[in-house]
């Protein structure tokens, strides 16, 4: 028995480790197929985005004809947790646990709350929409539950992308911040369109079964995705495991974090800069198809030139960043050229030049990829190595609320003009300019705050940062 | 192994066998929660038995 004890020992502590979650604690290095992988938790996010934002709000109106309005509630209920982000990312930072984990339970929790909301989500809007014997039940039912399946899956998206970018921005050494950044946005973005086509193709013979079908689909996907993106990355840390140390307060944690370098000046030029580019997201297509004439195949083209002009802005940003560039002002000069943007889209209604506005959309999505990745990368490389989760939670809380505030103020600004007494005598783009007016504004208001950090970020502090750090080219810096 | 906490056959400290075993309850909890919302629903839209 005890030989056979010694001998089971011996092999199971072998063979074990290979099918633990585990990292090894001793990799320098991070090779970029782990990165990839760690990167697919970006997918289930992007899915997540698109079956909630585009493929479900069409389904409720067209298929299952619940009022526009309802509809409208619903998406933007998730939005209620995006300021909790800041305290999710706190919470991981402090997380005590045995196994030495402090992002991977997070990151679980928040991929167990995505699929209990996709597995409910099709029920509820079946029961919310009157399907079968629900016509005859309270209407409580439906609304609640769509309501919870709704808050579920918000609720796990913001849990997964704060916690999984703080796990990214621990594995990595801080010159290769960029390129991280430049994967999570383009795995992002390459989920959000995989997934639109994929969700498209398969509802496009809509029966309540096929619509069951796909959203479990993407439950199962998720947890499939994102167990494969947690395994084996992160290190295990006994000594924090065991560390009897006080943790901080939410609150005290917070006064330590705005009190670092510019903290709140960036998070408020992340804010107006997401606004800014965010407004238009959903009236680029009306506007092009009511004002320019364009054919509806025509228009949702739109989304893949806005796509393009995004992947072309982060692979300029991961490059020019690597080189050792100041990712403000690389952030900076993505708000410089949204301005010029937005002023052809404008442009385009009175010469009503179908070019002008597609240059204009491509320049747009050029803009907003490299203002996004460098205001990311900026919060990365700012923040305390204690207090990544806190400063990726709060970039989040900033990013997520500002794009809601945006789509929802765009669109009611549009349908309020058209609603004004008298509006058929208005020129076709009048309800479309001001909008995109607002977001030249406050692009400028962003370039207005974010000017003083172009010279504080490069103080000494940061050229001795880069003169340790691999970089000698310091000429690329002012090349942005 | 030279660490006496490890309990065999897992090689877990009693306290990390603990949390593992945390996250089997809290899962079981919430997909079993889950799966009775999702049954009420679809009883309330296509009812069986009866």
């Amino acid at each position: 028995m005890i030989q056979f004890r010694k001998f089971a020992l011996s092999k199971i502590s072998r063979i074990a480790p290979r099918y633990l979650p585990f990292a090894d604690v001793a990799t320098e290095d991070l090779p970029l197929s782990r990165l990839l992988r760690l990167a697919l938790f970006q997918v289930t996010v992007g899915m997540a985005l698109v079956l909630l934002v585009g493929t479900l709000n069409r389904v409720m109106i067209v298929e299952l004809n619940v009022p526009a309005s309802l509809v409208g509630i619903m998406i933007s209920l998730p939005l209620v947790f995006a300021p909790f982000r800041a305290l999710i990312g706190f919470r991981s930072d402090i997380h005590k646990s045995a196994l030495g984990w402090r992002r991977v339970p997070y990151i679980w929790k928040g991929t167990m709350l995505q699929f209990g909301g996709f597995a409910i989500m099709p029920f509820a809007l079946l029961v919310l929409s009157g399907y079968g014997e629900a016509v005859d039940a309270p209407a409580w039912i439906g609304l609640s539950s769509a309501a919870l399946a709704f808050l579920l899956v918000g609720a796990g998206v913001h849990m997964v992308q704060t916690v999984g970018l703080a796990l990214a921005t621990d594995l990595v050494p801080v010159e290769d911040q960029p390129k991280v950044v430049g994967l999570m946005y383009v795995m992002l973005l390459l989920g959000m369109i995989v997934s639109a086509i994929v969700f498209g193709a398969l509802l496009t013979d809509y029966t309540p079964g096929r619509l069951i079908q796909v959203v479990q689909a993407a439950a199962v996907i998720t947890v499939a995705l994102n167990i494969l993106a947690l395994w084996k990355q992160e290190p295990r840390d006994r000594t924090r495991a065991n560390s009897i140390a006080p943790v901080p307060e939410f609150r005290e944690a917070w006064g330590v974090f705005v009190t670092g370098r510019n903290a709140i000046r960036l998070l408020i030029v992340i804010g107006l800069g997401t606004m800014g580019f965010g407004m238009a997201d959903v009236l680029l297509e009306p506007y092009g198809g009511h004002v320019l004439d364009m054919s509806v195949a025509q228009t949702t083209r739109l989304t893949a030139v806005l796509a393009v002009g995004g992947l072309a802005g982060f692979a300029l940003a991961s490059r020019v960043l690597l080189r050792g560039a100041d990712p403000i002002h690389v952030a900076f000069w993505g708000a410089v050229v949204g301005v010029p943007a937005f002023g052809a889209i404008v442009l385009a209604a009175p010469f009503h030049s179908v070019a002008g506005f597609v240059l204009g959309t491509l320049f747009a999505g050029f803009g907003a990829g490299l203002f996004g990745h460098g205001t990311l990368t900026a919060t990365m490389r700012n923040a305390p190595r204690e207090q990544i989760g806190l400063a990726l939670g709060a970039w989040g809380a900033v990013q997520a609320t500002a794009a809601g505030i945006a789509v929802a103020l765009g669109g009611v600004i549009r349908d309020l003009i058209v609603a004004m007494p008298g509006s058929e005598a208005f020129a076709a783009e009048a309800p479309y300019v001001p909008v995109f007016a607002l977001e030249i504004v406050f692009l400028a208001l962003a370039l207005l705050v974010a000017y003083p950090l172009l010279r504080r970020m490069a103080g000494p502090e940061q050229r001795a940062h880069y003169v340790s750090t691999k970089t000698t080219d310091l000429a690329a810096k002012s090349v942005p | 192994m030279s660490d006496p906490d490890k309990i065999w056959p897992t090689g877990l400290t009693e306290r990390e066998a603990e949390e593992v075993h945390s996250y089997l309850i809290d899962g079981t909890r919430v997909f079993g929660v889950i799966a009775l919302i999702a049954h009420l629903l679809v009883a309330v839209s296509t009812p069986w038995l009866g």
